[in-house]
């Protein structure tokens, strides 16, 4: 018998059959994928997010793994990379960046100390075989990109050994020859790779040899030529061009003498060389740069384009630097320098609008030298590659490299738009995607087109203050021509370091939407949800408050319009 | 018809009215479902009619997923009643009484004796909003604390009488509008203090009495779970932002109510028999307008153009410093346990070694 009286009572939980999320007026919560500021940064590729997401669980290993799936060489970028990735990371917001670089450093280590096994598989005995013309960074990427998608690569490399710049201009200070002979003779001896050296393209092989024995020919050759320097029709006797210098140096271990040096430029071969020369006994070492050195006011299309540290330790050992400056005029005894007048400028918008350097009169002045080095750039050889060299470089029509021969892709620095090492790597992962995409007859791999989570989209509430970890670094006195500057942090601050990542715009498993949310609709479960996070929302109860959004530390929530679907 | 045939009519119609069909055996269910496999106790189940982004109802739920499963609950009248047992249902999983507004935790009493008297051991709550325990059930609360009921006392605070209207009570803060001290041409807002009831339960002289925020939701749970294993009068306040009657945005709840504490004016602290025995030390101090200017309660005072504004702001700053002076809330260094490591959290939950 129902009796129903004002003391009668309601079964356990029962308010369970209310459906409360049609009272969402207008807005849902969502899971939303946005990238990470690191990895939208980061030229090769790296989803930084994601393997300090695993060094977080305590999985070096699975963290490295997730490291070589963009890029092959850590160590490597690890020593060398400007690292955008740290520039762009949100943590800036809180107390500094992430040290990024000497994590990825360590990585790249340990994997060569423990002898972790690169994620990839030997590609079948008839894959199709792709030719890439270079062993630099770029070409060494893709021929390992190769492998991810079950193709073959040979590369043709004119040099004796693999490298490229690696090996023939950057500095051991910065980058030991034991870490690049390590790092990539683990990637060169992967099975699937060929490597011819001593194979130079134009006299040992052409493009259209390599086009009938190849399913697609990749063009990684880099810039090895220097452009032309003079000054108003001066050009010195005993002219030093800058790369051409620093790869005999690199050689020989040795520099001709002078006593106050002008390098004219503003890259990374320029600063090398300032520092080297300062290093063999030079007095004084000027830089004259059109650019400007880095700071709160400088534009930064207007910055000098070194590696930040570089610039640093630079200045640390006292190379001098005339920014907002280009040199006017020679001084000359005879055939040889003795004297540069330099002269102020500045980037400044034309007519036409587009930006041009203009020299201000009465700004003149004269210093002595008895060297000057310019390091204005390098272009391609263009032996060998049938014509398709324009002004100076391949110039590609896409991010994946492709020229106006049909299975002639370029990549890295021989585009004429790339000057570092990581794109390199991610143009060798680039164009392999295209060429992979294209053998399997579908069509380009889409750009990912995910949003990127800025500092404002985080809870930055849910942070505390860690300061970043530093590295050790040899003291200036102390520094030689071939002892590595910095060194490593090591394991412990390694882990405290991937503590330190926000995870931006991914999820954390923090558990603050499960909670915070009052309406008990997020629910927890590892094995239903399938989108990276371990939650799901439960539509039936969600009031659509906001409040799982507002306190997600790090944006991976957000509201969407009602309609939206997802 | 008879009474049994009218009562039939009438469950029909109500199940008509709320759309509920008889619900299948929830005991030997083949599968379980996501909702059932929640590693936590859920004592307060969704379907509730609490507004969006109410503070009570998250408050609550935090309290009962640390106190149950084995306990009984004396609520009385307001929000909370109200929303989670909408005739015929309840979002409640464990026995539950709606006492009267003004005797709750005589109603506690009652069950914790009978409880006694019948050699159990299952715990009693009692919970009540601010009007039910700083105001009307004051009385009610004194005895039974006095009394030394093992009933542990949860007060929801959201400073007005919020399930009638918005009305003021005595938790109500200083200046705060209300429908019964609205601010305008006379007065700025309420003209007295909130009450400071922890000081009053303090003086009863129980075993454990604290202040805790739904912002702070392990804190806040940690004191569940101590009071739980107290035999003896505990008391909890929870400060519970109300979305509706402080008219500040429903996803602002955690913001509001974490602002509250970090700039004094919440402050979180735990009485044992009459002594502070701890604080959740605030490691950066905020000025109290970044917690105003949030809450459109407060919107009068954020008003530049009256000096009366001006004034008030001076004053509830200054009730803030006091509370940070006479509880000592200003962190000398950062502490795991002050305001902003009590938030941190890191992959899978908190870091190692917080509470
Ligand atoms: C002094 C200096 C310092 C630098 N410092 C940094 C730094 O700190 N960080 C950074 O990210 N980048 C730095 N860079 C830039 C970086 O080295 C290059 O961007 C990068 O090496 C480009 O890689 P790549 O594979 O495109 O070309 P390269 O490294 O130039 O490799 C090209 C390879 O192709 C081979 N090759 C050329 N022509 C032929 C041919 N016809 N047939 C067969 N093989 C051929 C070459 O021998 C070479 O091995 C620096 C560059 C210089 C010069
Ligand atoms: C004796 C008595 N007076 C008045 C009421 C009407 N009433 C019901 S709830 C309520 C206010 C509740 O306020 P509070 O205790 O702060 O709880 P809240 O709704 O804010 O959570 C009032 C005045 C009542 N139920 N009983
Ligand atoms: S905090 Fe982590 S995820 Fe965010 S930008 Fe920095 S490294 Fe990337
Ligand atoms: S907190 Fe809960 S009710 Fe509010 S939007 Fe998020 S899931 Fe929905
Ligand atoms: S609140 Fe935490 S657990 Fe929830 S989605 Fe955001 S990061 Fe993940
Ligand atoms: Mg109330």
């Amino acid at each position: 018998m129902t009796v129903l009286t004002r003391g009668a009572y309601a079964g356990p939980g029962t308010s369970l059959d209310f459906k409360t999320g049609n009272w969402r007026s207008t807005e849902k919560p969502a899971h939303i994928h946005a990238k990470a500021p690191c990895h939208a940064a980061c030229p090769a590729g790296e989803d930084q997010q994601a393997w300090f997401a695993k060094l977080q669980e305590g999985h070096a290993e699975d963290a490295w793994r997730e490291l070589v799936s963009a890029n092959p060489l850590p160590a490597i970028t690890g020593r060398v990379c400007p690292h955008p990735c740290e520039t762009a990371c949100n943590r800036v917001a809180v107390e500094g960046a992430l040290a990024i670089h000497n994590v990825e450093r360590w990585l790249g280590d340990e994997a060569m100390r423990r002898n972790w096994a690169y994620p990839v598989t030997e590609p079948a005995e008839d894959a199709p075989d792709v030719a890439i013309v270079g062993a630099g960074p770029g070409g060494v990427s893709a021929a390992y990109h190769c492998l991810r998608h079950g193709l073959r690569a040979t590369l043709y490399e004119t040099a004796p050994e693999a490298g490229g710049l690696l090996r023939s201009a950057i500095p051991r200070t910065r980058l030991p020859r034991e870490t690049i002979d390590a790092e990539l003779a683990r990637v060169l001896g992967l099975p699937g790779i060929t490597l011819h050296t001593r194979a130079r393209l134009g006299r040992d092989v052409t493009i259209d040899e390599l086009k009938r024995k190849h399913a697609a020919v990749l063009l990684a050759p880099g810039c090895q030529e220097g452009k032309e320097w003079s000054v108003d029709g001066a050009v010195p006797a005993d002219l030093h061009e800058g790369l051409h210098l620093l790869k005999e140096f690199m050689d020989h271990g040795a520099v001709p003498e002078a006593k106050n040096v002008i390098v004219h430029g503003g890259g990374n071969t320029a600063m090398d060389l300032c520092r080297i020369m300062k290093r063999s006994g030079a007095e004084t070492v000027t830089l004259i740069t059109a650019s400007v050195l880095p700071g709160p006011d400088a534009d930064p299309s207007d910055v000098i384009n070194v590696v930040p540290r570089e610039l640093e330790e630079a200045l640390e050992e006292g190379v001098e630097v005339i920014e907002h400056a280009t040199i006017n005029r020679l001084i000359m005894k005879g055939s040889q320098v003795c004297g540069a007048e330099i002269q102020s400028l500045r980037k400044l918008p034309g007519q036409d609008g587009r930006s041009r350097r203009v020299g201000f009169e009465g700004t003149e002045r004269v210093i002595n030298v008895d060297m000057v080095i310019p390091c204005i750039g390098e272009r391609v050889d263009p032996e060998g590659l049938n014509g398709l060299v324009d002004h100076g470089y391949l110039r590609p029509s896409d991010r994946f490299g492709r020229l106006a021969e049909e299975r002639v892709l370029a990549l890295g620095d021989a585009r004429g738009d790339r000057g570092t090492v990581a794109d390199a790597i991610g143009d060798g992962r680039l164009a392999v995607s295209a060429v992979a995409a294209q053998l399997a007859g579908e069509s380009d791999p889409p750009a990912d087109a995910r949003g990127e989570m800025p500092s404002g989209g985080l809870n930055l509430g849910y942070y505390e203050g860690i300061s970043r970890a530093v590295a050790p670094k040899l003291a200036v006195a102390d520094r030689t021509f071939d002892k590595e500057i910095e060194g490593d942090i090591g394991r412990a601050a390694v882990m405290a370091e991937a503590e330190r990542c926000m995870a931006c715009g991914n999820c954390l498993a923090c558990d603050n939407c499960w909670t915070f949310c009052p309406d008990n609709a997020v629910i927890k479960t590892e094995e239903l949800a399938v989108d990276g996070s371990h939650y799901l929302f439960d539509m039936d109860f969600c009031k659509g408050c906001g409040i799982c959004a507002h306190e997600c530390p790090t944006g991976f929530i957000q509201m969407l319009p009602e309609e939206a679907g997802g | 018809m008879s009474t049994e045939g009218q009562d039939a009519a009438r469950l029909a119609e109500l199940r008509q009215k709320f759309g509920r069909e008889p619900l299948p055996p929830r005991e030997g269910e083949a599968e379980q479902s996501p909702r059932d496999a929640q590693p936590r106790f859920r004592g307060l189940e969704s379907g509730h009619r609490a507004c969006q982004g109410c503070g009570e109802a998250l408050a609550a739920r935090l309290v009962m997923e640390c106190a149950g499963p084995d306990v009984m609950i004396a609520n009385a009248t307001g929000c909370l009643e109200v929303f989670t047992t909408a005739w015929p249902q309840s979002a409640w999983r464990v026995p539950w009484v709606h006492s009267l507004f003004e005797n709750a935790a005589a109603v506690a009493s009652g069950m914790e004796a009978a409880m006694k008297a019948k050699g159990r051991n299952t715990k009693v709550l009692a919970f009540g909003g601010d009007g039910g325990t700083y105001d009307i059930g004051f009385q009610a609360l004194s005895g039974m604390l006095e009394r030394y009921h093992n009933v542990l006392y949860v007060c929801f605070d959201n400073e007005a009488y919020m399930n009638t209207g918005i009305q003021r009570s005595s938790s109500t803060p200083h200046a705060a509008t209300t429908t019964t001290s609205p601010a305008g041409k006379e007065r700025m807002g309420k003209r007295h203090l909130k009450k400071d009831l922890l000081s009053i339960i303090a003086a009863h002289h129980i075993p454990f009495a604290a202040s805790a925020s739904v912002a702070y939701a392990a804190d806040l749970q940690r004191k569940v779970r101590y009071a739980m294993g107290v035999d003896g009068p505990t008391f909890l306040v929870v400060h519970s932002p109300c979305p509706l009657g402080w008219r500040h945005a429903s996803a602002m709840t955690i913001e509001v109510a974490r602002r509250a504490v970090e700039c004094g004016l919440f402050p979180l602290v735990e009485i044992e028999r009459g002594a502070v025995t701890n604080v959740m030390p605030i490691r950066d101090v905020r000025p109290v307008t970044d917690y105003l200017s949030l809450q459109g309660r407060f919107a009068h005072l954020m008003k530049d153009a009256d000096s009366r504004a001006a004034e008030e702001r001076a004053h509830l700053q200054a009730l803030a410093d006091y509370n940070i002076e006479v509880f000592g809330l200003r962190g000398d260094s950062p502490d795991a346990a002050d305001t902003t490591g009590t938030a941190v959290v890191g992959r899978s939950g908190r870091p190692a070694g917080r509470i």
